[in-house]
Formats: C-alpha cells, structure tokens, sequence
C-alpha cells in the first residue's frame, strides 16, 4: 500500500487563467522571444499530474531528437523542474517509492542516460512517486551541466590556437622553439646568470557586477546579455605595501638542467619535475596552476600525456639538449578569495611567459598585443579546465590594460561554436580609452573607493549552477533582475563617464540589494550587512555606496566614500570589519582576519621584461624559501645554477632593500623556533583535560584500529543480517485525513497547555558538510534571511518553540545540547539574544564527551575510496583527486596510522563522539534534573537535528505519542534520492533505525522506503526506567555515569572519516580526512526492552539541511516560507 | 605569361656550402646541388640564370654550374640583410617581367612526367598570375618553413586563392590564420621553395624596406601583402621538396633522387642490407 501525505507547501494552481502557452516546447522553440523567454513555473501553473507527467515525456522525445545543444539543455532543466518542484506539488502524486539501485549507481558514475532509463522505466513500472521524481530530477539536471560543461570544453579544445596541442603526441613534433635572447650571450660565460623573463599583470575588478553573465553558458547562450565593464588594477595591502604595483608576477628561465622547475612565491612550495606524468599530476602539490600553465602554452602539450614520452626529450627539442627550464610565481602576498580574480590573471600570466619566451608572442618583452591577449585569454581557459578550475570570461582582464567593457560576441560562420551555441566562447573586448571615460572620472573613482577583503572564505561554485539553471529556466522574478542588472551597466558606464561617483555607488549598491539578490538571494550575508550597516551609521551620506565584488559577498569587496572621507573610511573599515568579524567568526567560514587595499588602474595590461646580468633576480620570497636548503649544503656540491642564484642574491641583499630585509627572515627559517609547536600543544593539552577526554578508551580505539578489529569495513552489519523494508502499517501516519487524528490532537493540546512537553535540540555540530570543515558553529550559522534578516538555525528554533508557547499559552523549555566546540559560542549568542528567556525556558546541555582525532589508516581510506559508492567526477576532476588521494595516502603512511591527529588547531584536532551521548548528557550533566526540578510536569521532549527545520511540537504528533506507550517515538520521512544514510528497516525481523554505514551492502538502503528524520519523541520515565534510574536518583551523579556508562557499552562504536580543514599561508587551506569514532542514538532502537513507535510525517517537517547548496531548492520550493510560517519572530 | 628567368637565393651566410654539395642526380650522374636546381629551372624552359650569393663565393658556384655555367649571372649580397633583401638584390637581373624563384637550399622530386617547375610554370602562364608552389606539411615543421591560408578555387587542379602569409609561424598562430579548408587536420600549406612572381614583389619588398629599414627583410611580409593587392595563388605541386639544410636533409635528397631514379633498385638493395644488418 502507498501512504500519501499531506502535500508539499508549494503552490498547485488548480483553477484561474489559462495556460499562457499552449504548446510546451514553444518555450523552447519559438522565435519570439517573448515566449521563449517564458517560465517553465507559469506554464506549470494549474496543469494536473497527469498533464505534467505527459509534460515531462513531450521534454524526453524533444530533447533526444534536438540537435541544438542549448534547447536540449533547457529541455532537460524543464523535465528536472517539472520533478523538482512541480510534480511534488500535486496532491494527488504518490509519495513513496524506490529508486532503483541500478539507476543510482550510473548517476554516480556520471552515466546520466543510463540513470534516467533505469528511472523512468522505474517509473513505467511502479507508477510515478516523489522518490522516482527526485532520482529524476537529479539524473536530468546533473545531465543538463554535463551536456554544457562538455560543450565548453569542446570550444576551448576545438578553439584556433589551442587544437594542435591536443594532436601533439611525440616529442620529436614540438614546434616550439625557445628564443634565444633567454640562453643569454655566449660571451658571459657559464658562471654568468640566465636571462629572466618577468610577466607583470594587475587583476581585474568587475565594476558592475554583471548579474554573473560571464558564465561561459550564459555568454555563449545569450551574448547579448553577456556584458561587464572591467577594470584592471594595481594592487597593495594597506599599511603594508609602500605603494599599488601589479601584484601578479611571473618569472621565466632557462636551466641547463632536462627538468621543469616550479616554485610558487606565496605558497612556499616548489617542485622539480622529471617526468611527463609529473606535469599532469595536479593535485600532488600546490603547484597545479602553475602546471596547467606549463601545459596550456603548450611546452608540454596536452596531447603528450600518458605518451610515455621522456620529459628531457621534449625539453631538448624546445631548449636544446640538456637543458630545461624554471617557471616561479607570486602574487604578492594578496590573500585567496579576493574576487579580483588573482588566479585566472596569474595563470595568464604564466602562460603568457612561456609563450612569450617560445616564440609564440611577435615581442618578447612589452605589452602583448590584442591578438596575443585573446589567445592567452584561450589559453587561461583552458588551463583552468585543465586544473579543474574555472571561471568567468571576463576573469582574465588583467592582461588589457585600463577599462574596458567586456561583451558577449555573437559567434559566426567559420567560429567552432557556430551552429552549436549562439555566442562565441571568448568575448570582445573594447578599451574605453581616456576619450571614453576621462582621467579626471577616472580619479574620481580611486579618490573614493576603497577595496577590502572581508575574510570569508566561500565556494561560489554552487552559486554559478543556481545562476545557470534559473537563467535556462527563465523564473520570472530572476528574469527581470536579469534585465535590470543588464540596464545597470549603461547606468554605470554613464555615470562613470561623467565622473559621478556618488551616483555610481548608488547604482551598486541598488545592484546589490536589488536584482543580485534577487536573482541569488544566497551571495548576501549577515557579515556584509553587518559591515554596511555600520558603515552607514559611522558615515552618514558621506558613504556612498557598497559593490559587491565577484560570485558573492564576504571576500573582496568594495566601499564607496566622499572622496573626503575617504582615508577615513579605510581606517574605519579595517576596524568595523575586524569587529564584526570577531563577533561572528563562530557562525560564519572566516579563513583569515579582514583587509584593506590600496589600488590604482593600471593602464597597460600584461606587460614583460627581459631581466639580465644583476637585475636577473626573482622576487625576495623565492631566495627566502630556497636558500636555506642551499646554505645547509657543501659549497662543492652546489651546481652551476645554485651557486649564481647565491651571488645574486647576495649582491642584492647589499643594495637593495627589498632583499636585505629578507635576511633575518631567512635566518629564521634556518633555525626554526619549536615555540609555537609546544604552546598549541599545551592548548590541546588543556583542552583534553578540560572536557573529559578518556585517554584510555583512546589507546584502546588506536590498538583497534591498528589491529583491525574496528575500521569502515567493520561498521557493517554481519552480510548474513536479514534486511527488509518497512510496511506503511506499522507506521502512525501523521496526516490531518488519517482515522484519530482529531483525537490525538485534542491530546496533544492539553499536553502542551499543561507544559508537558519540552524541546531538544542538538546543537553540538560544527557543519562539516555545511562549510566543509571549516570549523564553525552550525546553529548559529545565519543561513538565511526569514521576516527581512539573516536567521540562524538556533534563531528558528527558538520562534516555533514561541510561537508554540502563544498558541498553547505555556511556555516550552527548549535545550540545545553542545560540545566543546559549540558551548562557549551559543551561550554568548543565547545570553544576550534571549536575556529573558536564558536559563527560564532556554537551557544549554554541555557535552561530557570528547575524542582526539587519529590519522587514518590506508586500510580506511581506501575502503572509503574504493569500497564505498562515491560520486565520480569529470574527467580531469577525477584525475585530480586520484592524485589528491595519493598525496593524502602517502601523508597517512608518513604521519603514522592511527596516530594522534594533533597537526592543526586544537579545535579541529578534537571531535564530539557522535549524538547517542547527548540524551545520557542531559542524566549526567544535571540539565534534565534541573529541568524537572522546574517542570515537574514535563512527560515528554522532543529531540531533533539542528538542521531539521520544519521539526515542531505538532500536538498530533505528541498524542498520539503520549498514548503509544512506547519510550522512544521515531519520525521517518518517504525517501528522496539525496537522502541517503540508512533508513528503518526491518532488521532480522525487528524494526529498527539502522545508519547507512551499518548496512552489509551499500544497495540495502535503497530497498527502504523510509529514511530517518533523527527526531526522536521522547517518554522521560520510560527512558529513565531503560536506564535503571528513576526521577530521584538524578540527583545521584554516580549513580547516573554508571547507568550511562553501562547503557554505552550495549550500543556499538562506529569509525567514521571526517574532513577538517587546516588554513595556512594567505587564505590558503587543505582538506585532511581524519578517523573519529562515535556512537549514534538510532541504535537504541535495537533494544528489545524499549518500546518504540515510528510515524510517517511530510517532508516539509522532516527534510535536513546538510549541504548550503540545498538552500536554493529549499527557498523555491516553497520550504522556506513554511518554515517562517511556523516562527514567532 | 612567358618566364624567361630564374632567381636562385644562395646567399646564406650560414649555408653557403650547401648548394655546392655533390649528389647522384636522377640519371645517376653526379652534380653539385646548384646543378640540379638550375637544371630543374631549365627543364622548364628557364634560358636565363642569376643566382645571390654572398661576397667571395662566385668562383666556388660558377665551378658547381655544370653545363649552364655560360648562362648564369652571379648577384652578389653585399650584407645579409634577410631573405627578401636577397631576392630584392636580384632586380636589376629580372627586369619588368615575372620570373621563377628557387631557393638555393631546396631539392625538388616530382611525381608526375613534368618537373616541379614545368608543373608551376604551367599553372602561372595560365592563370597569368604569381603563384607559389606549396606542399601539405605537418605542423611539427611549421617552424622550418613560410606558410600560407587561403580557399580552393576550384576546378581540377589543387590551386588556392592566397589569403594570408607567414614565415615560419607557430602552431597557435597557423591554426588561427592559416585554415585551409579540405586539408588533414594539423597540415599547413608550406612553401616548396619554388615561386613565379611579377616585377611588382620588387616595389612590395622596397616598401617593406621602407617600413623597416633597419631589420631584416623576409620575403614572406611582402608575399602576405601581395595576396592583400591581387590574385596571387598556391598551387599543391605533384612532388616533394628537401630542405638540404636540415638535420639529416642532404641524406634524405639523396635517397629520394635515387629512388625516383635510374639507380633505384641499387640503391634500394643497399638499404635492405643495411636494414638487415644487426648490431648487436
């Protein structure tokens, strides 16, 4: 039997107008484009299931016979549309159902065809249900990026300039040739220093923000639309660097050595590579970018790999044999996430350089010309493909000098990309010279800007997907911000030319607040507003305006100031921006402290010299990280190349500033101080001690998991544990229609009038999936903007237990449960957001458990990494975590395994041990004894998730609950594809929670119905009776650690690997897996002595938010103004 | 169109031995390089001769002539100025009228009955328009060789409209101008070392001299600005060219004479014996 819910909140439209269009694919199809640009959600309105359903096949057969690449894309996101958000809102479309394993395996091996047939032959079979639609809506949407992200990188293969790299497949056919200015006069000897190629670029800003149209899918598809105005830009940190200078550099020369030499300045690494398999091994070390460079320009073609071609071959053909060459960057310093789009315009850089210095450039030194800029440009992106990067077309405006406005160009016959897209992949590029845009105006607009770096560190790439799909989709609110952020740019462009700044602050912060926001409500956040907020309040009408810099806000920003108040507002920001940050760095990913710069326009582009003789010196940084090892050798043993770069810089370090003060930084490398080391770990030392760390119960996990009795592979069930699914008949369904609901609720009422019922939330996660790793208290994170200002999850839970308490007249107690991590943070947040209610109806829970994370072992990572169904990545993504994958197996052999993760934070070295401790917490702490001292009344609680949003104290729900007689009641949810993890299953005969990583086999959970919420009812003697504890002996603190403690023992341990992120350098970080143990409350449905009751409740109550870029979907779904709905703000 | 003449560039200070090389020509007979590239222009009907030459060298080529010795006027470049000036220095020998050009460093086997220059010569008198010959090349030689991208024109023989031309380019640089439709992926129209040009390439090559008085002048600019002035064709001859210059190229001339020759199985029994012997 099929169970139905209650529907979804989104809105079904059954009855008013008529269709807009008739015909489905006219949308698609029409010339006109005031149908074309229709969107799929109206001509959704009102149609019945069954017409969607005949929607979604009249999609299918358009899409598989379309030789139009974009109308088949925009076919596919329709069919993902229609499953996502329109068909789950029709009452009358069954909720549950499987999705065949078959299916979901060829969605993570990226075979998107293969999964939709499995699916929609599913979908013959078995009908049509909300866990087939979200199995579709995943396969056609992740086809429809796949089918784009293909037709891209065919254009930048198939672009002139770049496709005979891709045919070069033996060393003896390099064309290339290195110019002879590099190998220096024969006259000055061997002792004598190369010559040294210097590329100098400034990154570019985006003085518009162009509504993102610089996604290669929306230039491509709408060139038209496709327009920013770019500026390039000198760049210094305030109070730091003397003065603006272009911060990318690139250095190139020639060894007499068969290698490459790589070294990046500002991330201290560097690598000499022998091998043609070393130079596409990207994730090996940090010089990926520098790599693809080395590829893009073609000294090392793409064409080469795998060809088992010798690497000085190659080199010798280009340089001569024996020798090879050194490719060295910098970015002086200026911190990741910067949105000036630093990575793009150094890999420009670098691939500049090495064209420059094979002959592929008319000049060897000076400015590159307009058809050199292009192919470099091509070239960038093609790089950044290679690197498993990418960016907007406009990113490599650096290499142009000044301003200029950047368009979309139509592509033609005879383009590759004609016939396919409407647009060229690379824009046109127009210099708006001083005629254009005067020096006065332009003066104007350094005298009042200031540049800054806000400190957060964010993927924007989620938000580009958002970007492309609604663009596609044509939703009618994105739409027309669309057209108002196009308008923007002539707006701006005039009043750049009129050297109105004030006006042109207005326009960006209007941009910002208005069709940005629009169009991606996410790239705004609490920390930006914070910081405008107060910035207005400190300035008055003497700030201008705020300018949102790249794909979101946090990072690189800019503020707009009276030109008098200017020096002012720089000194102000770093201090309004400091404080904020320090307010909020526990709710929200900072990866350093914010910023200041100092810029200027720079008005030549990517610009290069020959350096020679004395001047032939790379920056300070380079000598600073590579003279050491040189120094800790014998003279004797120092080659040719060694020793000159010792003289030179020497005789550097004598005259010139910039190298002498390098000296004692130098020297302090060489003797390293062990300080730091011992003072962070006295701090985990502390730590440990402080939150009850079990030093041997850690000892007795690490010879576990070194002897292999405990690991991934040993979570699992036994493969001879019978598993079967649930039956709807032994669930409670939690529906208005459903026989006794009246009654329940009329129970449940009292209950809650009586005060009976209280709430539980965990809060003792710090969002490893939400921020991945970064380390930050994920309930208070401010996810979301509900009743006109950021939320977060805390703040929402605390407005339903309000709006409960006004609606039953009686308050409810409402604990979140913490951990060392999270404790500290929320009760200063709770302190001061509820003075009132702190400690009266709002109570913290502190965590009495902690563990210190381990290396893990190979035998784990590899069975994460090959045992265990993971999502496969494109091609030069998966070459690149392949590699990823070797380093970090190579880092747990050489760290040791299972040994004591203590090489980050002390923080990020720690971890809670997993959420089944939280309720014991609550005996052994003392909070439910206080609890009860204050609510004798109190019967029941409801524990849930920090990310279970729509979770409330339904009075249906706690009837039916209190009248079960069970101890603990569980709620499940009808499966989605996403969720995944386990589920309730009938195990060997008895219904039970089980986790994903406890099923024998990975296709188990995906024969179950029902999939966990974690929301637990909860009956307070019940449980104290499981415990052999009874009201009074809470008070017993001995009493109760025994009874939990023996309780533990029956419940099992599972490893588990984690991501953590370690920051370093400038914004840099590394993601490390870690090995941590943890025992989960659902096993406490494996007691046979525990009553227990399960009920089926909707999505909209059930449905977690682990992943930000859930948030999208969440908000356009309708879930997010449920959820306000439900909130006493 | 009547091509009376022939302008040979020898005058590279770099190669200047080169043209005086000894091979075994076709017919089995041995002949210094400048021989069998003078004979070839014969073979075309060519009656007059000027080679440039670099200062110093006219007794060395006037003994490497052969028969035609009595025929052929030496140019003397005084300064190496760059290949177009070499050409350049040839005017007062050309006159007002279109003549053949070969490059001193170019061996030429034909695969069709007429000469590589017969077959050039040819498709100039009847498309009354200057035309070089060019060879599909692959574009690991691009380096070594000028270029040029242009459109069939149709009809039965392998003749191009001339669009664009560049000496020596790099792939990058071919691949975005030098597209020449119904050509395999990665090959380039490359010259052949074999030209009939009009007086008028003097007055380009004067201009560009102009522009730039004091580099080098190539010739390729002024054949790029040719092809922007007037008809100017390609045309793929029926045969190959050697580049005796390079690595291993005098061997390879070698070997392709013979074998387009009377000598061939001889020389063919050789290679097999050499193949067949093993060094161990």
């Amino acid at each position: 039997m099929k169970t139905r819910q209650r529907p979804s909140p989104a809105p079904a439209r059954t009855t008013g107008s008529p269709p807009i269009a008739a015909r489905l694919l006219d949308l698609i199809e029409s010339d006109d484009p005031t149908i074309r640009d229709r969107a799929i959600d109206r001509w959704c309105e009102g149609r019945s299931l069954t017409e969607l359903l005949a929607a979604t096949g009249e999609l299918d057969a358009f899409r598989r016979r379309e030789t139009n690449l974009y109308r088949r894309v925009r076919a596919l996101f329709f069919i993902a549309a229609i499953h996502r958000y329109h068909l789950p809102a029709r009452p009358d479309l069954t909720r549950t159902g499987r999705v065949p394993y078959a299916g979901f395996r060829h969605l993570l091996e990226r075979r998107f065809e293969e999964a939709i047939a499995e699916f929609l032959q599913a979908q013959r079979s078995d009908g049509a249900s909300d866990t087939l639609s979200s199995a579709l809506a995943a396969a056609h949407h992740a086809l429809a990026f796949q089918t784009l992200a293909d037709q891209v990188r065919q254009t930048v293969r198939s672009t002139h300039g770049n496709a005979w790299m891709f045919r070069l497949g033996h060393p003896l056919d390099q064309p290339l040739r290195v110019r002879r200015e590099l190998l220096g006069p024969i006259e000055n000897g061997p002792g004598a220093p190369r010559p040294l190629l210097r590329e100098r670029t400034p990154v570019r800003m985006d003085l518009t923000h162009c509504g993102w149209s610089d996604i290669f899918f929306l230039g491509m598809d709408y060139p038209e639309g496709a327009r920013v105005l770019n500026v390039s830009i000198d760049l210094g940190v305030h109070g730091r660097d003397p003065a603006p200078r272009p911060p990318v550099e690139a250095f190139f020369r020639v060894l007499d050595e068969p290698v490459i030499r790589l070294a990046s300045v500002d991330l201290e690494a560097s690598a000499c590579l022998t091998t043609i398999d070393e130079v596409f091994d990207f994730g090996r070390d940090y010089l990926g970018l520098l790599k693809a460079a080395v590829i893009a320009a073609g000294l090392v073609p793409p064409g080469i790999e795998r060809s088992g071609a010798s690497l000085a071959e190659l080199l010798a053909t280009i340089f001569g044999p024996g020798r090879g060459f050194e490719l060295v960057s910098s970015v002086n310093r200026i911190p990741k996430g910067s949105r000036l789009a630093v990575s793009t315009n150094l890999l420009g850089a670098l691939i500049a350089v090495c064209m420059r210095a094979t002959s592929q450039t008319g000049a060897l030194a000076g400015p590159l010309t307009e058809p050199e800029r292009r192919i470099v440009a091509a070239r960038a992106i093609l790089g950044e493909w290679l690197g498993g990067s990418g960016g907007g077309w406009q990113d490599s405006g650096g290499l142009w000098p000044g301003i200029k406005l950047i368009e979309g160009a139509a592509a033609t016959p005879g383009d590759p990309e004609f016939g396919t897209s409407r647009g060229r992949l690379l824009p046109r590029h127009t210099l708006l010279g001083r005629d254009r845009i005067g020096p006065d105006a332009r003066a104007r607009l350094h005298e009042s800007l200031v540049l800054v770096h806000g400190g957060m560190a964010q993927n924007v790439g989620p938000i580009l997907e958002m970007v492309t799909e609604k663009y596609l989709l044509r939703t009618e609110p994105e739409w027309s911000a669309r057209a108002r952020a196009g308008a923007t740019l002539d707006d701006i462009l005039h009043k750049l030319a009129q050297g109105d700044v004030a006006g042109l602050g207005g326009a960006l912060t209007a941009n910002f607040f208005g069709p940005l926001q629009t169009i991606i409500p996410w790239v705004s956040n609490r920390y930006t507003e914070e910081i405008i907020g107060r910035v207005q309040a400190a300035f008055g009408p003497d700030f201008w305006g705020f300018w949102m810099l790249g794909g979101m806000s946090g990072g690189g920003m800019g503020f707009i100031f009276a030109p008098h108040r200017r020096t002012e507002g720089q000194q102000q920001l770093q201090a309004i921006m400091l404080a904020a940050k320090r307010e909020l760095q526990d709710a929200l990913p900072f990866a350093m402290d914010p910023v200041v710069y100092d810029f200027a326009i720079n008005e030549a582009g990517s610009v290069a010299a020959l350096l020679e003789g004395p001047a032939a010196l790379l920056p300070p940084g380079y000598y600073q990280h590579t003279v050491p090892v040189l120094l800790r050798r014998e003279a004797r043993e120092l080659s040719g190349r060694e020793r000159t770069d010792l003289q030179q810089f020497t005789r550097a370090a004598r005259v010139e500033e910039a190298f002498g003060t390098a000296l004692p930084a130098l020297l302090d490398r060489m003797l390293p101080s062990d300080e730091a080391t011992e003072r962070a770990s006295r701090h985990l030392g502390d730590l440990l001690a402080e939150n009850g760390f079990d030093r041997s119960q850690h000892e007795q996990i690490r010879s576990d998991l070194r002897a292999g009795r405990i690991g991934l592979a040993m979570n699992r069930l036994p493969p001879s544990t019978r598993i079967e699914d649930v039956d709807s008949r032994d669930l409670f369904a939690a529906a208005p229609d459903q026989p006794g609901a009246g009654v329940h609720r009329a129970a449940g009422a009292t209950a809650l009038e009586r005060g009976e019922v209280g709430v539980i939330s965990y809060a003792a996660g710090v969002g490893s999936r939400w921020t991945q790793g970064a380390g930050v208290v994920k309930g208070l994170h401010p996810f979301a903007k509900l009743a006109g200002r950021h939320r977060s999850f805390i703040d929402v839970h605390l407005a339903k237990s309000r709006q409960t308490a006004r609606l039953f007249g009686s308050p409810v107690p409402h604990v979140f449960t913490t951990s060392y991590l999270t404790h500290g943070p929320i009760e200063r947040h709770l302190r001061l957001s509820q003075p009132d209610a702190w400690e009266r109806s709002v109570w913290l829970s502190p965590g009495r458990s902690i563990g210190l994370r381990l290396v893990p072992t190979l035998r784990d990572l590899h069975f994460a990494w090959e045992e265990t169904a993971e999502q496969k990545l494109d091609e030069q993504k998966e070459k690149l975590r392949d590699s990823v994958r070797a380093a970090l197996a190579d880092w747990a052999r050489a760290s040791g395994e299972a040994a004591d993760y203590t090489d980050n934070t002390p923080g990020q070295c720690l971890h809670p041990v997993g959420h089944w401790f939280e309720i014991p917490n609550l005996l052994k702490n003392g909070t439910l004894a206080r609890l009860l001292a204050a609510r004798p009344q109190l019967r029941t609680l409801l524990v849930h998730n920090i990310d279970t949003l729509g979770v409330t104290l339904d009075p249906s729900l706690v009837g039916w609950f209190q009248s079960s007689g069970a101890t603990l009641g569980w709620e499940v949810i009808p499966r989605r594809l996403e969720d995944r993890g386990g589920g309730l299953a009938r195990v060997d005969g008895r219904l039970r929670i089980v986790e994903g990583l406890a099923l024998p086999r990975d296709e188990d959970e995906f024969a179950l119905t029902y999939y966990s919420t974690n929301s637990c009812w909860v009956d307070i003697d019940g449980l104290l009776g499981l415990f052999g504890l009874g009201r009074p002996e809470l008070a017993d603190a001995n009493r109760t650690a025994a009874a939990v403690r023996r309780m533990a023992a029956r419940v099992p341990t599972y490893v588990t690997l984690k991501e953590v992120k370690k920051r370093w350098g400038h914004g840099q970080e590394d993601v490390y897996p870690v090995s941590q143990f943890e025992k989960l409350w659902g096993d406490m449905t494996a007691l046979a002595e525990c009553p227990q009751a399960f009920a089926v409740v909707s999505r909209a109550r059930g449905q977690q938010l682990k992943d930000q870029a859930q948030l999208d979907g969440w908000a356009r779904d309708g879930s997010a103004a449920y959820i306000n709905s439900l909130c006493d703000w | 169109m009547k091509i009376r003449k022939v302008l040979v560039t020898a005058a590279n200070p770099r190669q200047r031995t080169l043209p005086l090389q000894t091979l075994i020509d076709q017919r089995g007979e041995p002949k210094t390089a400048l021989q069998i590239i003078l004979e070839e222009a014969s073979g075309a009907g060519v009656e007059e001769f000027g080679v440039v030459i670099c200062p110093g060298d006219e007794a060395a080529y006037a003994g490497a002539c052969g028969n035609l010795r009595s025929q052929v006027r030496f140019i003397v470049q005084e300064t190496a100025r760059g290949y177009g000036h070499a050409v350049l220095c040839g005017r007062p020998f050309v006159g007002d009228e279109s003549f053949l050009h070969l490059v001193g460093d170019h061996l030429h086997v034909s695969h069709a009955p007429a000469t590589c220059a017969r077959q050039l010569l040819e498709v100039a008198t009847t498309e009354d328009s200057p035309v070089s010959a060019v060879q599909p090349t692959r574009e690991s030689q691009l380096t070594s060789f000028g270029a040029v991208g242009g459109r069939l024109v149709g009809g039965a023989r392998p003749l191009y409209q001339v669009e664009a031309v560049l000496e020596k380019p790099t792939p990058t640089a071919a691949e975005q101008q030098l597209i020449v439709p119904g050509l395999r992926a990665g090959f380039y129209l490359c010259f052949f070392g074999m030209h009939v040009l009009g007086p008028e390439i003097f007055s380009l090559l004067e201009e560009h001299q102009r522009a730039a008085p004091d580099g080098p002048l190539g010739l390729s600019p002024a054949l790029h600005t040719l092809a922007a002035r007037r008809r100017y064709l390609a045309f793929t001859v029926a045969g190959r060219r050697f580049d005796i210059g390079a690595p291993y190229g005098l061997l390879f001339a070698q070997l392709a004479l013979s074998l387009a020759g009377r000598d061939r199985d001889r020389v063919l029994t050789q290679l097999v014996e050499l193949l067949a012997l093993r060094h161990e």
